[in-house]
C-alpha cells in the first residue's frame, strides 16, 4: 500500500507540468551557479599569482632587504568558497606585512568590483535558499488540499488506506521524486568543476557534499513545510499565501531581526569610540610628560653639559616607552572587550536568527565551506603568524625589525665591494590553510541539527494534522 | 432477495457542526442484488448518507453497516468492501486512463491485473482503445464517469455506492450504464445509488426511495410504482401533500 502511494506521488510529480517547468529553471541555476562559481574561481587564481609576482618583483635589483617598502601577502582563492561565497567577497584579500604593528586586510572583492555587490553572484548558498525553497514551496504546498480540491482525495479514502499511510505516503513520495532529481544537475555541476580544471582537493569535496547534502536538508524541510501548510488547509490558494508568508519570515524578516535585536541587546562600542579613548589617554600621557618636563631638574648640576643631555634623553626615552605600554595596554584592553562583546552579539544574533530555516541553512553552508564570519579572523590570524615570521627574517637579514612608517636610513658602508642583490625567493612565504573539515563541521553542526528539528517537526505536524483532516 | 440487508442504514443522523440537520433517523437496508434509489432534492441529504457509509464523517447518532461492519467503528474494514462512484468523478489528471485504473486496483489491494483486464474494463465501461493511453486531463465529464465505473468494478467489492452517477453522461451512455448496472445487479452486489433520474430510477431500480429534508419520506418497490405517476408521486413529496413513510398501500 505504501509503496502503491509512493510510487503514484513519484510519477505524478515528475509527470506534471509544474514540476517539468520549474525544476528545468531551477537545475539550469544550479548548473549556472558551478560554473560561475569555478570561473570566478579562475579569475580569481588569475588575479592572485599575478599580485603575487608583483610583490616578487620589489625584490628585483634589492641590495638590502631593509630597502623592501610593501610586504604583502594575499589570501589565496578556494573552489569551495567559489561556490559558497559566504563573506569571501567582502573581506579584505590583501594585507600589508610589516614586521611589527597592527595589520589590516585590504582590497575585497566587491571593493574592487562594487557592481558585483549589488546583486551579489549566483551562488550556490543563493540558489538553495531561495530559489530551491520556492520550488519546494511550489511543489509542496497543494499536496493535501489541491488534491481535496481536485476530488481526488475522496476517491482515494473511498479504498481502506488509513490516513496515516496516505501522509507518509506523501511525504515519502515527494522527497523520493524531488530530491534525487535535484542530485542530478548537482552532480553534473560537479562534473563542470572537474572538467574546467578546478582543483578541489579531498577535504575540498568532502566540504562540498557536506555542503550540497546541507542544501537538500533545507529543500526538505521546506518541502515538507508546505506539505504541513497543505494538510492544515482547505484551499490550495490560503496554502499557498500561508507558505509565501512563511518563506518571506524566513528569508527575509526573521535573520534580519535576529541581527537587529541582537544589535539592540548588546551594545558594541564603534571603532570610532575606541580611537577617541584611545586618543584621550595618548593626550593625557603627553599632558603628564610635558609636566614631568617642566618638573625635570638634573640630577647634579655640575655644569656637565653633555652628562645633563644625557640624562634628559634617558628621562625622555623611559617616558616613550611608558607611554607605549600604557596605550598598548589600553588598546589591548578595548579591543578585547569589543571583541568580547561582538562574540556575545553574534552568539545572539546567531541563536535568534536560526528560528529561520533559511538562516540555519546560510550559517550551516558557510562554515562548511570556510565562508562564514570567521573566515576574516583566520585569515587575520594566520596574516599574524605570517608577521611573526618576517619579523624574525627580517632581524636575521637586516639586525632589525621595520615597523610600519618607519624611514630606515643606511648610510653606505664600506666603499669598495659591490654590494650583492637580495634573492627573492628567501622572503617567507604566506601559508593559508583551508579550514579544516572536522573544525567546519563541528561550527556547522547546531544549525544542521535544527534544520534536522525543523523537518522533523514538520513531519509529525503534517501527520498529526492528516489524521484529523476532513477528506469530504 | 430473501437474505439480510448488506448496506443498511440504522436510524442515522448527522448534525453539522453549524447545526444543519442533514440526517434525521434514516433507516433502509440494500440485499444483495439489489439496486436501491435514493430520489431527493438538493440538500435532502443524499451525499451525506454516502459519506457516512465511506467514513468520509461520522454520524451524531445511529450507524450504517457494510456487511454487518459498522463503518465508523471500523472503517477500513467497511471500505474494503464497497465500491463508490461520485457524482463527478476526479482522477488523476497527469495519469493515463490505464494508469488511474491501475493506481486504484492496487489500493484495492488487487495487484493481479493484467494489462488486457484494464483495456478490457475499459471497453466494457464504454472507452475506446484510443483513449486508453491519453492522459485523464483532456477527459470529459463522461469520460471520467466511465473511468470512475470502471475502477469501481475493479474493486470488486460486495457493494457499491453511486452519488448521481450518470450526471453528465449522455443518452446512449446513460443507457449503457444501465445495463452495467443490470449485471452488476447480476453478479450479487447490493448498489446503494442517488438521483436525480426518475426515469432511469423507475427503470432500474428495485426500490425507490425519497428523501426531503433529511428523512426518508418514501420507500417502495419499483414494481409497485411501475403504473403509477412517480413523477408526480415526487413532486407530490416534494410539496409535503404525503407525511412521512405513508403505510404500504
Ligand atoms: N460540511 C457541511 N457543513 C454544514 N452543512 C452541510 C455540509 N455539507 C452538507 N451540508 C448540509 O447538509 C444538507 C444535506 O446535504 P447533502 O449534500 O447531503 O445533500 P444532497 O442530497 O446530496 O444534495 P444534492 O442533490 O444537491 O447533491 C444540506 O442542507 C447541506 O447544506
Ligand atoms: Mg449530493
Amino acid at each position: 500500500m505504501l509503496g502503491t502511494l509512493i510510487l503514484k506521488e513519484v510519477r505524478d510529480i515528475f509527470g506534471s507540468t509544474k514540476f517539468v517547468i520549474s525544476f528545468s529553471v531551477c537545475a539550469v541555476l544550479i548548473l549556472l551557479a558551478f560554473f560561475t562559481g569555478a570561473q570566478n574561481y579562475q579569475a580569481a587564481r588569475r588575479q592572485y599569482e599575478a599580485a603575487k609576482a608583483e610583490n616578487l618583483r620589489q625584490c628585483d635589483g634589492l641590495t638590502d632587504w631593509l630597502m623592501l617598502r610593501q610586504n604583502r601577502i594575499f589570501l589565496p582563492p578556494e573552489p569551495v568558497a567559489a561556490i559558497v561565497t559566504g563573506v569571501s567577497n567582502d573581506i579584505g584579500r590583501t594585507v600589508e606585512v610589516t614586521g611589527r604593528g597592527e595589520l589590516s586586510a585590504e582590497d575585497s572583492r566587491f571593493e574592487g568590483e562594487p557592481l558585483f555587490a549589488v546583486f551579489r553572484f549566483l551562488d550556490l548558498e543563493f540558489v538553495f535558499g531561495v530559489v530551491l525553497s520556492l520550488l519546494a514551496i511550489l511543489l509542496g504546498y497543494d499536496a493535501i488540499c489541491g488534491e481535496k480540491e481536485r476530488g481526488t482525495l475522496r476517491l482515494v479514502f473511498s479504498h481502506a488506506v488509513p490516513r496515516a499511510t496516505y501522509i507518509c505516503g506523501k511525504l515519502i513520495g515527494s522527497l523520493a521524486a524531488l530530491v534525487p532529481a535535484l542530485i542530478v544537475p548537482i552532480l553534473i555541476g560537479c562534473l563542470v568543476l572537474v572538467l574546467m580544471g578546478i582543483p578541489v582537493d579531498v577535504n575540498g569535496w568532502f566540504r562540498l557534499a557536506l555542503a550540497i547534502g546541507t542544501g537538500l536538508l533545507y529543500f526538505m524541510v521546506m518541502l515538507v513545510l508546505s506539505i504541513m501548510v497543505s494538510a492544515m488547509t482547505h484551499r490550495s490558494s490560503s496554502a499557498f499565501l500561508a507558505m509565501l508568508v512563511v518563506w518571506v519570515m524566513s528569508v527575509f524578516v526573521v535573520p534580519r531581526a535576529a541581527v537587529l535585536l541582537a544589535g539592540r541587546a548588546v551594545v558594541v562600542p564603534s571603532v570610532d569610540e575606541l580611537s577617541s579613548k584611545k586618543a584621550a589617554l595618548n593626550s593625557q600621557l603627553w599632558t603628564q610628560g610635558r609636566q614631568a618636563i617642566s618638573r625635570w631638574t638634573p640630577e647634579k648640576t655640575g655644569g656637565d653639559m653633555e652628562g645633563m643631555m644625557k640624562q634628559f634623553q634617558d628621562m625622555m626615552e623611559k617616558q616613550a616607552d611608558e607611554r607605549d605600554r600604557k596605550m598598548q595596554e589600553l588598546a589591548g584592553q578595548l579591543n578585547e572587550d569589543r571583541a568580547n562583546r561582538q562574540r556575545v552579539q553574534q552568539r545572539w544574533a546567531f541563536a535568534a536568527a536560526r528560528l529561520s530555516p533559511l538562516a540555519s541553512f546560510s550559517l550551516a553552508v558557510t562554515s562548511l565551506a570556510g565562508t562564514d564570519l570567521n573566515m576574516n579572523d583566520r585569515f587575520a590570524a594566520e596574516a599574524a603568524q605570517y608577521q611573526g615570521d618576517y619579523a624574525k627574517f627580517m632581524k636575521a637579514k637586516t639586525g632589525m625589525v621595520p615597523g610600519r612608517g618607519m624611514i630606515i636610513m643606511k648610510g653606505d658602508a664600506g666603499g669598495g665591494a659591490k654590494p650583492k642583490p637580495v634573492d627573492p625567493k628567501e622572503l617567507p612565504e604566506f601559508q593559508h590553510r583551508p579550514i579544516a573539515l572536522a573544525g567546519a563541521v563541528e561550527t556547522a553542526i547546531p544549525s544542521i541539527g535544527l534544520l534536522i528539528v525543523w523537518g522533523l517537526g514538520a513531519f509529525i505536524t503534517a501527520f498529526w494534522s492528516f489524521l484529523r483532516y476532513d477528506l469530504r | 432477495m430473501t437474505d439480510s440487508p448488506y448496506l443498511e442504514a440504522v436510524a442515522l443522523s448527522k448534525r453539522y457542526e453549524d447545526g444543519v440537520l442533514a440526517l434525521d433517523r434514516v433507516s433502509f437496508g440494500v440485499r444483495p442484488g439489489q439496486i436501491y434509489a435514493m430520489l431527493g432534492a438538493n440538500g435532502a441529504g443524499k451525499t451525506t448518507t454516502i459519506n457516512i457509509f465511506l467514513n468520509l464523517i461520522d454520524p451524531s447518532e445511529g450507524e450504517a453497516r457494510i456487511g454487518g461492519i459498522v463503518t465508523h467503528r471500523e472503517p477500513l474494514e467497511a471500505k474494503a468492501h464497497v465500491a463508490y462512484v461520485s457524482e463527478n468523478v476526479m482522477l488523476y489528471g497527469n495519469f493515463t486512463a490505464m494508469q488511474n485504473l491501475e493506481f486504484f486496483a492496487r489500493l484495492s489491494g488487487k495487484h493481479h491485473y493484467s494489462r488486457d483486464d484494464y483495456h478490457d474494463i475499459l471497453r466494457r465501461v464504454g472507452l475506446s482503445d484510443d483513449v486508453h493511453y491519453k492522459k485523464v486531463r483532456g477527459f470529459s465529464k463522461g469520460m471520467r464517469q466511465k473511468c470512475g465505473i470502471a475502477i469501481a468494478i475493479l474493486k470488486d467489492a460486495p457493494a457499491i455506492l453511486l452519488d448521481e452517477p450518470t450526471s453528465g453522461l449522455d443518452p446512449k451512455a446513460g443507457w449503457e450504464f444501465c445495463r452495467l448496472l443490470e449485471s452488476l445487479r447480476q453478479e450479487g452486489k447490493a448498489i446503494l445509488m442517488s438521483t436525480h433520474d426518475i426515469f432511469r430510477a423507475k427503470e432500474i431500480a428495485d426500490t425507490i426511495a425519497i428523501m426531503k429534508e433529511g428523512r426518508l419520506v418514501m420507500e417502495q418497490p419499483a414494481g409497485e410504482l411501475a403504473h403509477l405517476d412517480l413523477e408526480k408521486l415526487y413532486m407530490e413529496y416534494m410539496a409535503g401533500h404525503n407525511g412521512p413513510m405513508p403505510a404500504e398501500a
